[in-house]
């Protein structure tokens, strides 16, 4: 149906695709996971005849169409207008009606639920708009569709309707291909897997998540020498896979806080959750708009407040509202404000340092709470905490930090017994 | 608005004690105080002296408050002042624009010195900068003396520069550099960075800023400032070059900034303020003897006032 073979794509010094062959097949749900910049994108793009290969072959039978992560609507026109761009040639002298008739039949078509063909796209959600593009490219009747990441701006709701209209699809004899770095999700839809890490595919023919865990190197570190009466050498493997939590537990002044600010240095678009929140979280002479903003490309009073009143509903903030002082704020509702700025944008990774340290047991929980929610869809998280409690609550994996050195990975059940000794530096 | 307040009373207070102090030398205070108004805005004639003097205060002050809102301690204006002069001056035979332009590069390169010193050998900016005036000064008065003397040689200053504005002609340049840096701070990312950067590193780094480039930025620009202020006084008003040029405008520029609470479009009415100030202590001097210092005075006693302020406001905010 669709095949690579031998396929390589360079951009200037950076080997996107190395020497990668890919088979589908028809009516098959492939899953096709990596960290970002690992070549998915560019792989499909080959096989999809959008980008020549520097070296390889593609064999098609029929078409491969490809729904980019970015969209590629007319936001100036309407929906129906958008789907008859498809095939412009038919529709050159229709009418409005002709159009929007013509595009409700290939919406129903489809399968997917998308009402009033007449409104602009410029005013649809993110949500209809990727509904759209998904109509599009399934109104082109391919073999082959690939959906690049098509789950990061739909609701848990919509997520559940795109995995319906795949399976449709499948039944009907198309190969679909799920390019995604979300686990849960691509376990929950792929038939077959195939993780892609440094333009290679290292891995085929995975079906269940612990293969894919082994094979899925965590996207932290090997980390250098960090500090605080601790070695000069590397201080050992560390690695969090996206979709878990991983522990780094001890004795505060073991050089969890050199870690973080390593790793703070290391991994600029990873969310970071600093320690000491009322030093290095907030500037207390700023708004909360304000703080909400730092990470934001473009600053415009009246939208970033706008923003800040979402962001004070979704993350419950107590505040008067977006121009109160960050630095008037309760404790734990600082802490909301950092989580909202950091976690917000989605970000890969999160490291979370002490994240519920002095506040109160609902503030906690809702930090939890949300620590787990970034997990389930799809972040690495690591937590550096000295509260045990919290540790075995959150991590799936446990690591002790001691003089600057960590110790193994262990399961929650293998550390159970162990963590005091190490905290120690006994064991 | 409760910062506008504090502002305006610190400069009624300033104003109320130079008055008293004349008191108690034997002057009239109701007397002094109409000499030092009409000195300053009460003719056509004191009104382009305040704006005169305004001009260069306007530039240092506003390069003083984007230097402190960034949280970097340039004191160093008075250097970048002069070095912005003496680019002004080379450069003044291609032209008003070139020869401006010239002077903000300068001014800019000699702030990057202190930068360079801070990001290398961790060097504190508020020793380097006034030692770099010192250098400045001295840079200036062996070109007035050298290489760049009058062709007569008779004075230890240069020829008359190049090129020339009409003498109230940088008012609009500053005022316009004013609003710039206003809506630099105050309405790009880039400006609320800088902000958060001055406020609290920390967090600031923590939340993905490039804090070091930030505070180079912000230091380049304030540079450029003063070396503007200088370039427009040389073409503007005095046309030449000589030993005394800066005349303190560069430290000044701090009083400016603190009186506007380091906001770029309070620098313009603290500029003014302290304008009319140094012009109306001028007449004093004139008529009644006492000595024009008083404007220096002021100065002091403002940012004394202002320093209190703060104080208070902080007791207020966190009652200990």
């Amino acid at each position: 149906m669709l095949r690579a073979t031998h396929v390589s794509k360079s951009f200037g010094a950076t080997r996107a695709v190395d020497e990668v062959s890919i088979e589908i097949a028809r009516g098959e749900i492939l899953g096709v996971v990596g960290e970002n910049g690992a070549g998915k994108t560019t792989l499909m793009r080959i096989a999809a005849g959008e980008l020549p290969a520097d070296s390889g072959t593609v064999e098609r039978e029929g078409r491969v169409d490809l729904v980019h992560q970015h969209f590629m609507l007319v936001g100036e026109l309407t929906i129906a207008e958008n789907l008859a761009l498809v095939d412009r040639a038919r529709f050159r002298f229709s009418s409005r009606k002709t159009i929007e008739r013509e595009a409700i039949a290939k919406i129903a078509e489809s399968g997917i639920e998308l009402a009033d063909v007449s409104r602009r796209v410029a005013d649809l959600s993110v949500g209809e708009k990727s509904k759209l593009e998904l109509i599009k490219a399934i109104s082109k009747k391919p073999a082959t569709l690939v959906l690049d990441e098509p789950t990061s701006v739909l609701t848990p709701f919509e997520v559940e309707e795109l995995f319906r209209v795949m399976r449709r699809l499948s039944s009907r004899g198309t190969a679909v291909v799920f390019i995604s770095h979300k686990l849960p999700e691509v376990l929950a839809i792929a038939e077959r897997i195939v993780v892609m890490r440094a333009g290679r595919v290292v891995e085929a023919n995975a079906t269940t998540a612990e293969e894919l865990a082994q094979v899925m190197v965590g996207p932290i570190g090997p980390i250098g020498p960090i500090g605080r009466r601790g070695p000069i050498g590397p201080i050992g493997p560390m690695g969090v896979h996206f979709g878990e939590i991983v522990a780094i537990v001890g004795v505060a002044g073991n050089g969890q806080t050199e870690l973080a600010a390593k790793l703070r240095d290391q991994l600029r678009d990873a969310g970071h959750i600093p320690e000491d929140r009322t030093r290095d979280g907030i500037v207390a002479e700023m708004t909360i708009a304000e703080n909400l903003a730092l990470r934001a490309k473009r600053w415009r009073k009246r939208e970033a407040a706008g923003h800040a009143q979402q962001m004070i509903a979704l993350y419950s903030i107590r505040a008067n509202g977006p121009q109160q002082r960050a630095g008037d704020l309760s404790g734990g509702n600082q802490q909301k404000v950092i989580l909202a700025r950091e976690l917000d944008r989605r970000p890969n990774i999160i490291i979370a340092a002490e994240p519920a340290r002095g506040l109160d047991i609902e503030a906690t929980r809702f930090v939890h709470e949300q620590l787990r929610a970034a997990a389930s869809a799809g972040a690495a998280i690591l937590l550096i905490t000295s509260d045990l409690d919290e540790a075995f609550e959150l991590a799936d994996a446990i690591q002790v930090i001691y003089r600057g050195t960590l110790s193994d990975r262990m399961s929650p059940g293998e550390a159970r017994p162990r963590v005091a000794n190490l905290m120690a530096g006994i064991a | 608005m409760r910062r506008l307040a504090y502002g305006v009373v610190a400069a009624i207070i300033a104003i109320a004690l130079i008055a008293l102090a004349g008191a108690a030398l034997g002057h009239s205070p109701r007397q002094l105080l109409s000499i030092l108004v009409n000195g300053s805005i009460g003719s056509s004639f004191a009104i382009e002296g305040t704006l005169l003097k305004s001009v260069p205060l306007l530039l240092t002050g506003l390069s003083v408050a984007i230097a402190f809102r960034a949280g970097v301690w340039n004191i160093g204006g008075e250097g970048q002042f002069i070095v912005g002069a003496l680019a002004a001056f080379l450069a003044s035979r291609f032209g008003v624009v070139a020869s401006l332009a010239a002077a903000m590069l300068a001014g800019a390169a000699w702030s990057s010195i202190a930068t360079a010193m801070r990001m290398w050998r961790n060097a504190p900016e508020v020793l380097t900068t006034i030692l770099l005036n010192f250098i400045a000064i001295q840079l200036l008065g062996w070109c007035v003396n050298g290489p760049m003397q009058e062709s007569v040689r008779q004075y230890p200053q240069t020829d008359t520069a190049g090129a020339a504005l009409p003498s109230l002609g940088g008012l609009p340049i500053a005022i316009v550099a004013c609003v710039v840096a206003w809506w630099m701070l105050y309405r790009t990312a880039e400006g609320l960075r800088l902000r958060a950067t001055g406020f609290n590193p920390f967090a600031a780094r923590w939340a993905g800023v490039n804090v070091s480039a930030q505070i180079a930025r912000a230091m380049a620009i304030s540079g450029a400032a003063a070396g503007l202020a200088g370039g427009i006084e040389l073409l503007g008003v005095t046309h030449r070059l000589f030993e005394r040029f800066a005349a303190g405008y560069g430290y000044s520029g701090i009083a400016v900034a603190l009186l506007a609470n380091l906001h770029p479009l309070a620098t313009i009415l603290s500029g003014l303020f302290f304008g009319a100030l140094v012009t109306g202590a001028g007449e004093l001097q004139r008529t009644a003897n006492i000595s024009a210092a008083v404007a220096t005075l002021a100065q002091a006693i403002v940012i004394l006032i202002l320093i209190v302020f703060g104080a208070i406001e902080k007791r207020r905010r966190w009652p200990s």
